[in-house]
């Protein structure tokens, strides 16, 4: 039997008056324990994102991903719905298909070639009637479908847990403002090519939480570029706009200019794209949109975006904005694969969409100059997180990290005109706490239902 | 005057130790102006389909203006990725020409092996694959005029990409 997770619930009760409190016991980002209960309560319940519809457009297109341990195969099937299997032939368990995408009408296994066609049927077995007989019911081997599969805005998710709720229940308000990235346009996006993968040693939760609530990071992570010349000098300088905390563990930042500072409206998109905003968004996602310059944030667990303005060049070069989502795929406590898409709406100008790109490649994904420093930093917090002091679960003042900042001092604003809780600040962390109180709520769930109840 | 073997071996040599011991403004003095530098994303294909390197995603897609940028910032005191630096060694080997249609350039490719040791850990990052270049003589000085790096590996082993291939 697999080994079940043995986490002390008296122990995760003081993790979360903890978290309450604004701080977090390190021991949780190299953990064993946490990282197996993480699996069982959390990856196996929620929704997990697999792909862009624009991946698989026609019948008989399929990629191959992964939900943590779970190999899926996505495809769309020739009555063009997208269905999700486990990547697992039926008859011994081999993995079935191992190339990352492609198109085909039926997946044979090499083992025994049994073959299956797009539906999940099993429509070939070697020698079947004289080794198994007529009366082999082949429908009892159908390729096993995910429980659930469902699409938002062209973003494909699957959950391994029937009774999950609706993916767009799971959304919720991350909804409004995944619309001003994803819907804004008519036809929505495209992903360019294929995503980048790549290892870092890291916890998932670190990048999570990073891209979620952490715009504070960028003063320093990120000052190469501050002395390049390419970031503002001003160490506020990602602070200026609204941190938004959404129900079910979800965060979005909206980072403005300073106020008073002119920049184009729209992240710099180009105006011949404005009348589908008109067309696509309500007025107040437009009035937010128009004035924001970056959009970075997590839906919980582990799927992130990033959508800022970024430049190639020095700091005569313009900035260009692009929309980055991406997965930090745990495969360990101490190690996670990215999966990093780059999208760009099908209906922008051709020299918007190739800019756009080479701002992405520049920034972002493992040559990207912000990302590289990212991904330094975020393997170091968790080299320094296996030791006796920063594993010691009786928490005291030293192995426990700091989540305070605006806590008790920054109130909400009561203009904002979207949902969610917005604070008029993004040096702040509350969506960093808010996150850590939904996780540690998951992993204290006994009943499935539990692990998505809104955060109180 | 013909690009010679040996021009092509010696300048690929130079370049790989000017990488290593970080003399990256000598490095980009070997550059073409007009150079292109690009890395696509390669992928697990089905037996049989065609090309399972991705045009259109890359790791860089670079020009010498972006190069330049990322080398000035690798001078800054705060590009943690290289801060303290990592050590490198460029192997390169294989080399052969694979196209001499003009007598001031060739097309080059050669086999690379890149180990990355970094800070003090005993495991070292390794990534390989194939260059395909075009080295040309410009004012009698030769200069990389493209250079595409088809790694071998589909999921990126290195934490990160801050060094040059």
């Amino acid at each position: 039997m697999a080994d079940v997770p043995r986490l002390r619930r008296d122990v995760l009760l003081e993790v979360k008056a903890k978290i309450q409190q604004g701080v977090l016991p390190q021991w949780v980002f190299a953990d064993p324990d946490v990282y197996r209960a993480e699996v069982h309560q959390i990856f196996a319940k929620t929704w997990n994102f697999l792909g862009h519809e624009s991946e698989i457009p026609r019948p008989g297109d399929y990629v191959t991903r992964w939900i943590v341990h779970d190999p899926v195969l996505l495809l769309r099937d020739e009555q063009g719905e997208i269905q999700a299997y486990l990547n697992s032939c039926t008859h011994r368990g081999t993995k079935l298909c191992t190339a990352d995408f492609g198109q085909r009408k039926t997946f044979t296994c090499p083992y025994h070639g049994w073959t299956f066609n797009l539906n999940g049927d099993l429509v070939g077995v070697i020698a079947g009637n004289k080794v198994y007989g007529q009366e082999m019911d082949r429908s009892q081997w159908s390729l096993r479908k995910l429980p659930r599969v469902a699409s938002y805005q062209g973003m494909i998710f699957g959950s391994l847990n029937p009774d999950a709720p609706s993916l767009m229940s799971f959304l919720g308000d991350l909804k409004w403002y995944l619309d001003i990235m994803l819907g804004r346009s008519d036809g929505g996006m495209e992903v360019r090519g294929v995503p980048q993968r790549w290892i870092i040693h890291t916890n998932w939760k670190v990048s999570s939480d990073n891209f979620g609530g952490d715009p504070y990071h960028t003063a320093m992570t990120h000052r190469s570029t501050v002395e390049l010349g390419i970031s503002p000098k001003d160490p506020m300088y990602a602070s200026y706009g609204h941190q938004v905390v959404l129900n079910h563990g979800h965060g979005i930042n909206l980072i403005t200019a300073k106020a008073g500072l002119n920049v184009p409206p729209y992240q710099g998109l180009p105006r011949e794209m404005w009348p589908m905003f008109e067309r696509n968004l309500t007025p107040a996602q437009r009035q937010v949109f128009e004035k924001t310059m970056i959009m970075v944030g997590t839906c919980f667990p582990n799927l992130s975006f990033v959508s800022p303005m970024h430049g190639t060049g020095g700091p005569d070069e313009p900035l260009t904005s692009f929309v980055n989502f991406r997965v930090w795929r745990p495969i360990g406590p101490a190690k996670i694969e990215i999966t990093s898409w780059f999208m760009v709406d099908k209906q922008a100008p051709e020299a918007f969409k190739e800019a756009s790109y080479l701002s992405y490649i520049g920034s972002f994904g493992p040559a990207g100059t912000l990302e590289q420093d990212d991904a330094e930093i975020w393997t170091r917090v968790v080299e320094a997180s296996q030791g006796t002091m920063a594993q010691d679960k009786d928490v005291h003042y030293n192995n426990v990290l700091n989540y305070l900042m605006g806590l008790g001092r920054v109130e909400p604003d009561p203009t904002w005109p979207g949902p969610g809780i917005a604070y008029p600040t993004c040096y702040l962390d509350a969506i960093s706490r808010a996150f850590y109180e939904h996780w540690i709520d998951a992993l204290l769930a006994e009943q499935d239902t539990d692990v998505l109840v809104p955060n109180r | 005057m013909d690009i010679s073997y040996e021009d092509v071996v010696q300048f690929l040599f130079r370049e790989a130790a000017l990488l290593d011991q970080r003399e990256y403004e000598a490095w980009l003095a070997l550059l073409d102006e007009g150079i292109r530098y690009r890395m696509p994303v390669r992928v697990t294909r089905d037996f049989g389909e065609s090309d399972d390197f991705i045009d259109d995603m890359t790791f860089f897609d670079e020009t010498k203006r972006s190069l330049q940028t990322r080398v000035e910032r690798f001078r800054t005191t705060s590009a943690w990725s290289e801060n303290p630096p990592t050590r490198t060694r460029h192997i390169v080997s294989n080399i052969r020409v694979v196209n001499r249609e003009r007598p001031d350039a060739v097309q080059v490719a050669s086999y690379f092996l890149i180990l990355r040791s970094i800070r003090d850990s005993s495991e070292s990052a390794h990534i390989f694959g194939e260059r395909v270049d075009t080295i040309h003589r410009v004012d009698g000085q030769l200069k990389l005029a493209e250079r595409t790096i088809y790694l071998d590996q589909t999921v990126f082993p290195m934490l990160n990409l801050s060094i040059f291939i």
